[in-house]
């Protein structure tokens, strides 16, 4: 299978919120809605207490249970990209596809539609088309300081060595 | 076409965050924009900032994403960053100036010209300054910004010492460093086998900066990390050991770890004997310091004492990143002073991976300093309102400063005299500084109050004249400058408003005050090219580099510079070098002979469970508070929607099991109770706190319209921190660099 995702490494990630507000900033995401949240969970007990945070987005799955819960096949997987994506014109807003994402990822906003993390789909696909030697990367992944967050091909089963500076 | 993705080398190639120059010009062509490459400005503007590409659509700043040629941050960005069209664009933007036509507090203003406002500042300051004097005038100092050499420069034309600096920041590390080691060294944390970020925060200060990668990259090469704060932030979530410390009580920490160090004899004899001054003294002072008795007060078991102390003495390359944290304490000035030392005597100064001096590069060319130091006399230092630090030991580095609470105090108890007006750009002093509520009295009595500031302000409704000035997102200038990299300011937007720079504003009251001789006769551009003028660069010029220019060659990095550090002359106007002794000043004659005292000494909050065990059965947590965060600067932002939902209230951090036995659960209202004031504000549940202790962040004030979230009151029964604490002048200071406190002590019942 092709495509993309975007790969979270807890152990590289301090907690900043970057990539959650970039989303928000660059997809005019509507107040109260999240395409991607970092959260803080905690493990042990004071004074061995660690806090972990994680940073969560639709995670574009290889057989999408929101895409085959939709009644009216508003959701579909890109070939391209492997992005899981909504057409909002035919989303009824039935909130199927919420009760079957086992992460709980689908939004719904003041227009009661699904919205959620499209992985930046249109712009890659634009840019690879228009600008071959300029490649985008979703902004959550290019604003995140310490590459907690990649964009990799789903089957590349090992992670690139950090070319950190 | 989908191979032709996977196999985009670049797309994979990690290190390259935010967006290259060219990457932006065509994201910018292809959507229909424009694109600037300009400086985040939400941490106000500092010489620091992050570079950015700021992208516009039909005259409107739309995102900005993290500029990758830009030393600073890399293409990164943080939350603060992002959401700056939001901080732009908020309907709590100041829209024109305004003249106070109510009483003061009431919040009834009436639109005048700039030119109105200007004259009427002008007029008072001259008509006060024939009645009362230049000294009474005063400027309270904002966090580091760009303008504030400004401000200094104003003060001093005019004639008035009375620079406001807060007290608690960065300065009160400098002045213990300096008067005990000669400098404030660097930790060289990618050397080090062993970290020890004590009292800091070295991931909300600047997550796209340098520090939170340093610290990634130290723990991915097997360094050691230790965090010393009482409670975990990101940074303890990164460390090996955490020392969950009381909150006020670093110095008698850092005094049992010099005891370990000292008894167990794990010192740099050598160096000892050749650069110290007094460690016979110290010998002899530290053993009524031992980890016994630093348990009690700390609260950290005296064996986890024992084992940082000993771990830090016997690691060769081992540094401690000393924070903020630590400037909130009558007893800063000895846990810094302490930690000096203990630094010193272990071998850990000006070597590898330990803590570097910084040393100047010489004959490189800087640009010019403005602020007028080689005006100012002893005669202007005499009319201090409330010296920062003893007057024996001013003019520090950033010249004669008053402490910020001291000047607003002296509006009250008009000792040693009362100032007639006070500035306040960029900084609002009934959320910034202990004693709001004494802060409000003074605001309500003083004569005249300017306020200036991008959005409104906690209290400008206090104000006489409010002055919106532009963000720098609207402004082309001035420069910033730091660490050798010199960058123009891009103009992104037009200004969206009555708007005009800060800098604009203080040339032309300069001009109207009659001092525009000393002020390039109002014009920025003549003023930004004299600052540049050693460059030999005109402002122009510097604009026609997209990502600043390069003014200063790194020398080679060199070691153990002892012998040119230690000698090292102090600001004073006598030049009076730092070190009576020219040796590590371990046991201080120069504050002996000033009347403190000449070794580190332990002195409790004014409110403390070991200090005040009478009112620990009425208020058994001790409360603090933070000072970053990950979302908003200082008590700033609170208004931007975005960053907003991240924090939607005010919350305090209360450990479970603290929670549990006042059946307080997570999410509920809560009532915190000092013996000087309370709030209101929610409870959060956190794990990763002492027990007896409950912190907040401090700032609260400001509502937000997009989310309906409404103002909180400034003193009782809201969510200002700073209305919790004492400000005794007996109790509530360090006796030598002011160091407010910030601990008390409370009871938390739910509402």
């Amino acid at each position: 299978m092709a495509g993309l995702c975007i790969l979270f490494k807890p152990e590289a990630c301090i907690g900043c919120h970057g990539c959650e507000v970039a989303c928000k900033s660059w997809r005019q995401v509507e107040l109260g809605l999240k395409w991607r949240k970092v959260d803080t969970g905690w493990q042990g007990i004071y004074p061995d207490v660690k806090s972990i945070f994680s940073s969560t987005a639709c995670k574009h799955c290889e057989e999408p249970e929101c895409m085959l819960a939709c009644p009216t096949e508003a959701i579909t997987k890109e070939e391209l990209t492997g992005a899981v994506v909504v057409n909002r014109d035919n989303c009824i807003g039935c909130r199927l596809c919420l009760q079957a994402c086992p992460y709980g990822i689908p939004q719904f906003g003041s227009d009661q539609k699904m919205q959620k993390c499209d992985l930046c789909h249109n712009d890659l696909v634009g840019y690879q088309q228009e600008k071959d030697k300029y490649c985008y990367v979703p902004p959550c992944v290019a604003t995140c300081p310490t590459h907690a967050l990649r964009l990799i091909p789903v089957n590349m089963d090992h992670i690139l060595p950090s070319g950190d500076d | 076409m989908g191979r032709k993705i996977m196999n985009n080398g670049d797309l994979l190639k990690n290190g390259n965050l935010g967006l290259s120059r060219e990457q932006a010009l065509a994201l910018a062509s292809q959507k229909g924009e424009k694109v600037i490459a300009s400086i985040c400005a939400m941490c106000g503007p500092t010489p620091r900032g992050c570079g950015i590409y700021a992208f516009v659509q039909e005259g409107r700043l739309t995102r900005v994403a993290g500029m990758r040629e830009c030393p600073v941050n890399r293409g990164a960005i943080c939350a603060k960053g992002q959401a700056a069209p939001q901080w732009v664009y908020s309907p709590d933007r100041l829209k024109y100036p305004l003249r106070r036509i109510g009483a003061k507090g009431e919040g009834k203003f009436k639109r005048i010209s700039w030119e109105e406002a200007v004259h009427t500042i002008a007029e008072t300051l001259r008509s006060q300054k024939e009645q009362y004097g230049p000294e009474s005038l005063a400027i309270l100092a904002p966090a580091m910004r760009t303008y504030n050499a400004y401000l200094k420069r104003f003060l001093t034309v005019h004639g008035s010492p009375n620079y406001g600096h807060s007290g608690i920041c960065a300065l009160q590390r400098a002045f213990s460093f300096m008067y005990t080691l000669g400098d404030k060294p660097e930790a060289q944390i990618d050397q080090s086998d062993l970290i020890i970020y004590w009292a800091r925060q070295p991931v909300f200060s600047g997550p796209a900066m340098r520090a939170p990668k340093a610290l990634l990259q130290a723990k991915s090469r097997g360094a050691k990390i230790i965090a010393i704060k009482p409670s975990v932030e990101p940074d303890v979530a990164k460390a090996d050991i955490w020392v969950p410390i009381r909150p006020g009580t670093d110095a008698a920490l850092a005094l049992a770890m010099l005891y370990v160090v000292v008894t167990e004899n794990l010192i740099d004899h050598e160096f000892v004997a050749k650069w110290c001054y007094g460690y016979e003294q110290l010998q002899e002072h530290i053993q009524k310091y031992s980890p016994q008795w630093a348990q009690e007060i700390t609260g950290v078991p005296a064996e986890l004492i024992c084992q940082i102390a000993r771990l830090y003495a016997t690691t060769r390359r081992a540094c401690i990143d000393l924070g903020n944290g630590v400037e909130h304490a009558p007893s800063a000035n000895d846990a810094i002073r302490a930690i000096a030392i203990l630094i010193a005597i272990t071998g850990h100064l000006d070597r590898p991976g330990g803590n570097i001096f910084n040393v100047a590069s010489p004959g490189q060319p800087q640009p010019k300093d403005i602020t007028l130091r080689e005006r100012l006399t002893p005669e202007l230092g005499k009319k201090l309102l409330g010296p920062e630090f003893p007057l024996e030991f001013q003019p520090f580095i950033e010249g004669y400063n008053s402490a910020y609470y001291r000047v607003l105090e002296s509006v009250l108890t008009e000792s040693p005299y009362a100032p007639r007006t006070i500035i306040a750009p960029g900084t609002q002093p009934a959320v910034s500084t202990r004693g709001s509520s004494k802060v409000i009295e003074a605001l309500k009595k003083l004569d005249f109050y300017v306020v200036i500031d991008v959005t409104r302000t906690a209290d400008m409704n206090y104000a006489d004249i409010v002055l919106p000035v532009t963000t720098p997102y609207e402004s082309d200038h001035p420069f910033e400058a730091f660490g050798g990299l010199i960058r123009a300011r891009h103009k992104v937007i037009e200004p969206l408003g009555d708007y005009k720079s800060i800098y604009e504003f203080f040339l032309e009251l300069a001009v109207k005050m009659g001092y525009g001789a000393d002020f390039w006769n109002g014009s920025i551009k003549q003023c930004l090219d004299d600052q540049l003028q050693p460059l030999n660069l005109t402002y122009e010029e510097l604009k026609t580099y997209a990502f600043g220019l390069n003014y200063e060659k790194p020398l080679p990095r060199t070691y153990e510079n002892y012998s040119q550090v230690f000698a090292r002359k102090s600001p004073r106007l006598n030049q009076a070098p730092y070190l009576a002794h020219g040796k590590v000043e371990i046991y201080n004659t120069s504050f002996k002979e000033a009347g403190f005292t000449p070794l580190p000494e332990w002195r409790e909050p004014p409110e403390s469970l070991t200090g005040t065990p009478h009112l620990a059965k009425e208020y058994p947590l001790i409360l603090s508070d933070y000072h970053t965060s990950k979302n908003f600067t200082a008590s700033w932002q609170r208004n931007i929607p975005y960053l907003r939902e991240l924090q939607p209230y005010p919350v305090i951090h209360i450990h479970p099991q603290t929670a549990a036995s006042r059946e307080i659960k997570d999410g509920d209202w809560v009532i915190v109770k000092s013996p000087h004031g309370y709030m209101k504000v929610k409870a959060e549940l956190y794990p990763g706190i002492r027990p007896d202790t409950v912190m907040i962040l401090h700032g609260w004030w400001q509502g937000c319209q997009e989310l309906g979230l409404p103002d909180f009151p400034l003193l009782q029964g809201g969510a200002n921190v700073n209305n919790m604490y004492s400000v005794d002048p007996q109790k509530a200071y360090d006796p030598l660099i002011t160091a407010m406190s910030s601990q008390t002590l409370v009871e938390v019942k739910k509402l």
